[in-house]
């Protein structure tokens, strides 16, 4: 089934303009030649063109005060984002530090519990329970003590707090 | 591909390929340039997106912001402009739905009056020659803001913004055989709404 020229022609110069630019060269050729024959077509096309011009004649601005405002925030967040990477990268270390010193202190913590265990007399289960309590003992109290003072990481939306 | 196209090609696509580079560093300097630069075309995109000057100027800095944020999401392979449109097209979205939960269309459901005209350059011309400028852009605005949001669009980016039927459907993200059904019938709705409005 062909389609209908009229309708082929409209949607060549609706996608590509009065110029028909993006159009392969037998279909410019096409568009040419049924221009030159169609009064209707060439009606179109000259409508087309005159909305075209339209559109371009509105120069629309941004106003340098936008501009610098739009600047300025940009600086400033860019600003913000790198401290936070700064912080982020501090944390990493940190946990990386305490991590190794954790795996180094650990089994002699573990030992020396294990020797004062048996020193004193009690049974396993107890210097068991109070060597767990001695490691997670600082970690409980500084959690205790930030939400006591409503202090969190970050704000409900999730963000960080500076 | 002849010599000077390839010369072209590979120029755009060093360039883009240093902007993907500077938005990965995240570059303030870059971004000021890349603000300077695209400052009028992604303005006039978001006001006849939004229909609103004021929320498009909203709409200008959080989509820089975005930028900054995301940077390191654009791959250098494509025009900046497309990615920037895309964003900037994300955002317009968001903050629509924040509004009013509807779709792009949603946009023409706001009373014209709340809708600031759409202010040509300040070139300082006589008093006629601005009042006629305004009026003529009032015109303009009008013919555009009565056509749905999504042939608006298409209709923009395609005329005014220069994009190709590729990148406009990069854009939005719809299929390209939309693109082209938009445009045609956003096109033929313009030219009754523009007759008499011609500059």
């Amino acid at each position: 089934m062909t389609r209908d020229p009229h309708q082929q022609a409209q949607e060549w110069i609706a996608l590509t303009g009065v110029d028909g630019l993006g159009l392969d060269d037998a279909q410019h050729s096409q568009l040419q030649t049924h221009l030159r024959e169609c009064d209707s077509c060439r009606e179109y096309a000259e409508a087309t063109g005159q909305v075209i011009r339209s559109l371009r004649s509105v120069p629309m601005a941004a106003t340098p005060v936008l501009v610098r405002r739009t600047q300025a925030r940009v600086r400033q967040h860019a600003q913000l984002l790198r401290q936070q990477r700064e912080r982020l990268w501090m944390v990493g270390v940190a946990c990386a530090g305490i991590g190794f010193s954790a795996a180094v202190t650990l089994p002699l913590m573990w030992r020396v519990f294990s020797w004062l265990g048996a020193w004193a007399g009690v049974s396993n289960p107890v210097w068991e329970t109070g060597f767990t309590v001695f490691v997670i003992a600082p970690a409980l109290l500084v959690s205790v003590l930030l939400l006591v003072r409503g202090t969190h990481v970050t704000d409900a939306s999730g963000r960080w707090q500076h | 591909m002849n010599a000077a196209a390839l010369y072209f090609v590979n120029g755009m696509e060093s360039e883009t390929s240093a902007i993907a580079r500077g938005l990965r560093r995240r570059d303030p300097d870059l971004l000021d340039r890349l603000i300077e630069q695209y400052q009028h075309r992604l303005l006039r995109y978001l006001t006849y997106l939004t229909g609103h000057r004021e929320l498009a100027e909203d709409l200008f800095q959080e989509t820089w912001i975005r930028v900054l944020e995301r940077g390191h999401q654009y791959d250098g392979k494509h025009e900046f402009s497309t990615w920037l449109f895309s964003v900037a097209r994300h955002l317009c979205i968001d903050s629509m739905r924040k509004k009013n939960p509807v779709s792009l269309d949603g946009l023409l459901d706001d009373s014209n009056d709340a809708r600031a005209p759409l202010d040509p350059v300040d070139i300082r011309p006589s008093a006629l020659e601005v009042i006629a400028q305004h009026e003529h852009a009032d015109r303009i605005n009008a013919a555009l803001t009565g056509i749905a949001a999504e042939y608006r669009e298409a209709v923009v980016l395609r005329f005014q913004e220069g994009l190709t039927l590729d990148e406009i459907a990069a854009v939005t993200g719809a299929p390209l055989g939309t693109i082209k059904s938009r445009l045609y019938r956003g096109l033929n709705l313009l030219m009754p709404l523009l007759k008499g409005a011609q500059a």
